[in-house]
């Protein structure tokens, strides 16, 4: 369960700058839920999957992630509780260019010390998963979008978290490749984990595996 | 005044943490005042963040400051060379009428000091920053002391007159000497020795007994004990010199600094014990403290040891 408490997220940039991302939300996302959450740019989308993931922090409020109080956690312990609990998945995809496929995959597991069996369990299960197994050893720069985007959902899997937390994901894909990471997203939800989908495709409205579609306008919820 | 490159260094030091320590100390009061980890408002979150900031600061001078306790040993010691009479760091020392009163708040300060960073470290180990009302309530204190000793050193340095003709060792540790110390010379060497080896059996008893707060106590009497057992016994077997008693001598390179390896063994073996007393976590601190403390005691005794079997006499 997550549970956003009476959050507001002011960002100052100075003292006669200072802009609202969210006012006041109270949100609760069930465990398995895939929640969409909707609104234009600037609305506030993004800022909830950083308080979610403990990225950043509120201004006011509180987050709590399972048994986790994420809003309240000391940096060296919400970068434990995102390796653990959350895949994320960005626009940008946020992959190392100049690294093979495989290798961006099992970047998370680096700070585990997992031995080498357990590590190549793990990266053929997630490649077999999202159908790259052919392109594992090519360097990400030299993959089309699609790839790309199915290598960070991967990535985003690979220790099998319960949450994914993806922002705007289509939003360099065309229409048949965000029907097809769509199809991902169903066998992710298929398994059991909580989603939350950042975005202001309208592809993601009206699917029947959407639990939950949450619109945000100016940092309120609509 | 005296003014050598490495006084001018702490000088400086001193300056710089002098601001730092301020500014910490503001933002400390506000914090222990203040702070409740439950609470979920702008308030506290913003102390959250400047919790980090202000323990940084402190974490960073204090680690400073540990090793700096050695600079300027060696400074007193390097400085000696330029006073009339002084042949190593005790004559600086007792060239002005702060010196043995900055050595013995320097000796505390340095306790305090790692006791402060220890406790930030197990703050750190814990989501929930069990120790962050008490870690900055402890500088809050620890601030005037530590503003202290900064006017006290820099009192000290400005005192120090070049031209005037100052005691050496070996008259300030002496049991004709009228210093502070020569009261050492009064006591019973065997009284001495008892008092050092049962403090040892002591801290011994009480790790196998896991009696934390007397293990604490007998590593702090340790302090004490095995300093005063160190001018008056075991010194002069490193000296090879029955009446050499001189705390400060066997810092020298002649000596190969073995001082600094005595001092760094008694201070962090009897530290770990100190915090036994104060954070009760796992028995790695009654192990680190136990482990160091014995070397220390083998290490010193050696040195009798070593004279007996060469000499085929004691001092």
């Amino acid at each position: 369960m997550i549970e956003l408490k009476n959050i507001t997220k002011i960002y100052e940039v100075n003292k006669n700058n200072m802009v609202t991302a969210l006012n006041n939300i109270n949100l609760t996302i069930k465990e398995g839920e895939l929640v969409v959450l909707k609104g234009a740019s600037g609305s506030g989308k993004s800022t909830i999957l950083s308080l979610i993931a403990a990225i950043s922090k509120p201004t006011s409020g509180e987050v709590i992630v399972g048994t986790n109080r994420a809003s309240k956690l000391p940096d060296n312990f919400a970068s434990d509780f995102r390796r653990d609990n959350i895949g994320f998945v960005f626009q940008k995809y946020n992959l190392i260019p100049t690294l093979s496929a495989k290798d961006n995959i099992i970047l998370p597991l680096v700070p585990l010390n997992l031995d080498v069996k357990e590590i190549e369990d793990k990266l053929e299960m997630v490649l077999r998963m999202f159908h790259i197994e052919h392109k594992a050893n090519q360097l990400v720069k030299n993959l089309s979008g699609g790839e790309q985007q199915r290598v960070a959902i991967a990535r985003a899997n690979i220790n099998n978290p319960k949450i994914i937390l993806a922002d705007e994901p289509t939003a360099n894909l065309d229409e048949k490749l965000s029907l097809h990471f769509i199809e991902m997203l169903k066998e992710l939800k298929r398994d059991g984990k909580t989603i939350i989908v950042a975005t202001h495709d309208p592809l993601f409205f009206d699917l029947d595996i959407v639990d939950r579609v949450v619109e945000i306008h100016q940092g309120v919820l609509a | 005044m005296i003014l050598t490159p490495e006084v001018l260094a702490i000088l400086i030091l001193n300056a710089i943490f002098m601001l730092f320590a301020t500014v910490v100390f503001v933002l400390s009061v506000k914090i222990y005042l203040n702070w409740d980890i439950n609470c979920t408002s702008k308030a506290q979150y913003k102390l959250e963040k400047q919790s980090f900031l202000a323990a940084t600061i402190i974490k960073y001078i204090f680690v400073l400051k540990i090793p700096l306790f050695l600079f300027f040993i060696f400074t007193l010691d390097k400085i000696s060379n330029l006073l009339t009479g002084a042949m190593c760091a005790a004559g600086v020392v007792d060239a002005t009428e702060y010196g043995t009163n900055l050595i013995i708040l320097k000796i505390i300060n340095l306790y305090l000091f790692a006791s402060w960073l220890k406790l930030h470290s197990e703050d750190m180990k814990d989501k929930n920053q069990p120790y962050t009302k008490p870690k900055f309530g402890l500088f809050i204190l620890l601030f005037f002391s530590f503003m202290v000793e900064i006017i006290l050193e820099g009192i000290m340095f400005g005192s120090i007159e070049i031209d005037k003709m100052v005691s050496c060792c070996g008259s300030i540790y002496s049991s004709s000497a009228s210093s502070a110390v020569s009261g050492i010379f009064s006591l019973e060497t065997t009284t001495v020795l008892t008092l050092f080896y049962g403090n040892y059996l002591l801290i011994v008893l009480f790790y196998f007994f896991k009696k934390r707060y007397l293990f604490a106590v007998a590593n702090m009497f340790f302090i004490v004990v095995a300093i005063v057992a160190l001018i008056l016994f075991f010194g002069t077997y490193i000296y090879e010199l029955p009446s050499h008693h001189c705390p400060f001598c066997f810092l020298q390179r002649d000596y190969y600094y073995v001082g600094y390896l005595i001092y760094g063994m008694l201070f962090t073996g009897t530290f770990y014990g100190f915090v036994v007393g104060f954070i009760n976590k796992s028995d790695i601190n009654y192990q680190i403290s136990l482990l160091i403390n014995s070397v220390y005691v083998i290490f010193v005794t050696l040195f009798v040891v070593i004279y007996y079997m060469k000499n085929g006499v004691l001092l």
